[in-house]
């Protein structure tokens, strides 16, 4: 295992009547992008101003490298933030934005000319080093303004929804390079968003947050296919992760999740001992993990098709299964109309099983990684 | 088939030297919504703001249910704008905030009960209505403004990315739930957006604006499958389409592909949709359409080296170097891939978009 960078220990931050932060356990590996993922307001902002030292937390510890820095203060911590509206000094050049951190360290000229050329060279800015900021695009602000943090050679690089001001095909690319610089650098960095596609493709780790409480920390792969709860299968994924209220029923010695005349066959195997018939469930699963069946599949089941919209490479069916409807992906051109019946099959190992009332998942299986 | 609602007839806009807007061509029909879709400064907030009555065209006219309101006020032209900041009263209540436009008008009491609760009956807000904004989600606070414009029955809306301000999850349920609005409502909706995902969800008919100019007006699929030029077709997908230089070769009635030193034979049957008169030629292939093929298959189009993968939950895209030209394909779920990692790749022939390098028009 690679050395914790950074460890949040029961982390509270209390706002008056306020939990913004609720008992959040985190550690971070070196060299490693964790993303702090939630709606807003959900607190993760909160805990990037406890780690910088902008907030103290009510109680709780933030550790770097093994050692407390509650007690040190914002400048002496040595994490580097980088907000969404790129804070760069409009009066200076760009390689003067990038000096900047450098000068008030006292690094000697020659040393900063070689940290800012390899820093510029980076990010792709060498040519508009001697370029004020009004001369510069959105994503070339964002890049001095990461540069900036960057040249500093922080031991944790905090990004605050640095993409949000940009426009899609800007935010294809600049994710394209975060991930090769994080590569090539090694830098240990924590990537604040509510954007799952940002999360999913930067992060090795994704910490999801609501109400201020932490709901999953694991494997970007694992958060997405194995949801501990229903909020989190709600809030990666699109179209959504569909969510089928029934009640646990048995089939010819399998077990089956029905409501009204709709059946939905769960995999073989263990359930759980948790899971009894009868009792009130919530069947989680993504539309692109049902396909089509084949006729005589055992697994299959069969709902009314309600919606056929083509999107793309891809069409999104919506059909009803008892109160609740569906949403399944399918090739376009593949045969579905509104009011026929399509036969689904769930892939078996990506079927998720939520209590109804508390919305923890039940069914816990599955090729983790 | 009734007067359209709104026609825009050749109207350009220029600020100074600059074109905004350059011969605009679109009609609305009654209870439809359409979607200007275009990137960042294309001209779709001075188009609404031109419909509005806020901007006045430097030519061309604007019709509304069959006459020239070119000329009229904004007030006299009964269309609703909503924005991407919808302010709220902050001292009222939810019912209030809602009511606000009918007690304006001077509406009895009884009429306003009604169509509030009938509005937030449709918004479904009617558990906020006795609650001030202060204590409203994100959600709720854009569901109660659009309540508010949509309490009046103007004669269309004007929608300037009502939904960009909003986290991600949540502008996904409302975007389906303004559809299901307008649907059931047989309302009038023009929505302007730069994300083609939220275009494609919402729309009957798409038109691309792109600097200054419509593009194109079609369907959503259309779109993707038949874009007319090089840049709607880049705007529209993602992972984008990939767009790589090649030379289009035709030798004993069959013709082939060269791309960098790897060469692809196109099938027979597709000799004849080929462009003709023309051998440099842009290809544009869509990520979707590349497959990954096992080593030496008879299937392998092109080869290439893996440089970047980008995991997405659904899909993972893949990006691979072919000697100096980058590509890249969605393989599904999460795979994994290392950089210098070789791949052999099969292309969907019949889905290659032919563009000309020079004016960018797809080639048919």
């Amino acid at each position: 295992m690679a050395k914790i960078k950074l460890e949040l220990v029961n982390l509270r931050k209390e706002f008056g009547d306020l939990v913004a932060v609720d008992d959040v356990s985190i550690a971070i590996e070196e060299s490693e992008t964790m993303a702090l993922l939630g709606p807003s307001g959900c607190g993760k902002s909160t805990i990037l101003n406890m780690i910088v030292g902008l907030e103290a937390p009510t109680s709780g510890d933030i550790l770097i490298d093994g050692k407390s820095v509650l007690n040190v203060s914002p400048g002496d911590r040595n994490v580097g933030l980088v907000f969404q509206d790129y804070a760069v000094f409009t009066h200076m050049t760009v390689r003067n934005n990038l000096a900047y951190g450098l000068k008030i360290r006292k690094m000697d000229q020659t040393e900063i000319d070689r940290e800012i050329a390899k820093v510029a060279e980076f990010l792709s800015i060498t040519h508009q080093l001697d370029r004020k900021p009004d001369q510069l695009g959105a994503s070339e602000l964002q890049r001095v303004a990461i540069g900036r943090t960057l040249v500093t050679n922080p031991e944790i690089l905090l990004l605050d929804e640095p993409l949000s001001n940009l426009e899609a095909a800007m935010r294809n690319q600049m994710r394209r390079e975060l991930r090769r610089i994080q590569a090539d650098t090694g830098q240990t960095i924590i990537y604040v968003t509510h954007d799952q596609i940002e999360a999913l493709s930067l992060a090795h780790r994704i910490a999801v947050m609501d109400f201020g409480a932490l709901q999953q920390y694991d494997t970007a792969h694992n958060v997405y296919q194995y949801p501990a709860n229903r909020f989190v299968g709600s809030f990666l994924g699109n179209p959504p992760m569909n969510f089928l209220k029934g009640k646990i029923g048995e089939d010819g010695g399998r077990r089956i999740v029905t409501s009204g005349n709709s059946i939905i066959p769960l995999p073989l195997g263990n359930l759980g001992s948790d899971v009894s018939a009868g009792a009130d469930v919530v069947v989680g699963v993504r539309p692109e993990s049902l396909r089509l069946a084949a006729a005589d599949d055992p697994g299959s089941f069969t709902v009314p098709i309600l919606a056929v919209e083509p999107q793309g490479p891809e069409t999104v069916v919506t059909a009803s299964f008892g109160d609740s409807s569906l949403k399944v992906i399918v090739p376009t051109g593949a045969a579905a109309a509104e009011g026929d019946s399509i036969d689904l099959v769930p892939e078996s190992d990506l079927i998720a099983l939520f209590d109804a009332e508390s919305g923890v998942r039940l069914l816990d299986s599955g090729d983790r990684r | 088939m009734s007067e359209p609602v709104l026609e825009l007839r050749s109207i350009s806009k220029n600020f100074g030297s600059n074109q905004a807007l350059k011969d605009v061509n679109l009609t609305v029909p009654h209870g439809s919504l359409i979607v200007l879709l275009g990137p960042a400064g294309a001209g779709k907030t001075t188009t609404l703001r031109i419909i509005a009555g806020l901007e006045a065209p430097s030519s061309g006219e604007v019709f509304i249910e069959g006459m020239d309101f070119t000329q009229h006020q904004p007030n006299q032209r009964d269309i609703a704008m909503i924005f991407d900041n919808l302010a709220l009263y902050p001292n009222k209540n939810g019912f209030d905030n809602i009511a606000a436009p009918l007690r304006i008008a001077r509406r009895p009491k009884d009429e306003i009960k009604r169509r509030v609760m009938e509005i937030a009956d449709l918004m479904k807000i009617g558990h906020i209505l006795d609650r001030t904004p202060a204590t409203f989600s994100g959600g709720e606070r854009q569901r109660v403004a659009l309540g508010r414009a949509m309490i009046r029955a103007p004669r269309f809306y004007l929608l300037d990315e009502p939904l960009s301000s909003l986290d991600f999850m949540l502008r996904i349920d409302l975007r389906t739930e303004l559809k299901r609005l307008q649907q059931e409502s047989g309302r009038t909706f023009l929505f302007a957006t730069p994300d083609y995902t939220e275009a494609l969800a919402l729309a009957d008919t798409v038109c691309v604006l792109i600097d200054g100019e419509v593009r194109q007006i079609a369907k959503a699929q259309e779109l993707y499958d038949e874009p007319v030029d090089r840049d709607v077709a880049r705007f529209v997908g993602n992972p984008p389409i990939n767009i790589v230089p090649a030379r289009l070769t035709r030798e004993n009635g069959s013709a082939s592909l060269e791309i960098g030193s790897m060469h692809m034979k196109l099938p027979d049957h597709m000799e004849h949709g080929l462009p003709a008169g023309i051998s440099d030629v842009e290809i544009g292939v869509r990520p979707e359409h590349v497959r990954m093929v096992g080593s030496d298959s008879a299937e392998t189009h092109l080869t290439g080296t893996v440089n970047d993968m980008e995991p997405l939950g659904m899909h993972t895209t893949v990006g691979v170097n072919l000697g100096g030209v980058d590509l890249f394909f969605t393989v599904p779920g999460v795979q994994e891939f290392t950089d210098g990692d070789k791949v052999e790749m099969h292309v969907d022939m019949e889905s290659i978009l032919f563009f000309d390098p020079k004016t960018g028009l797809r080639l048919t």
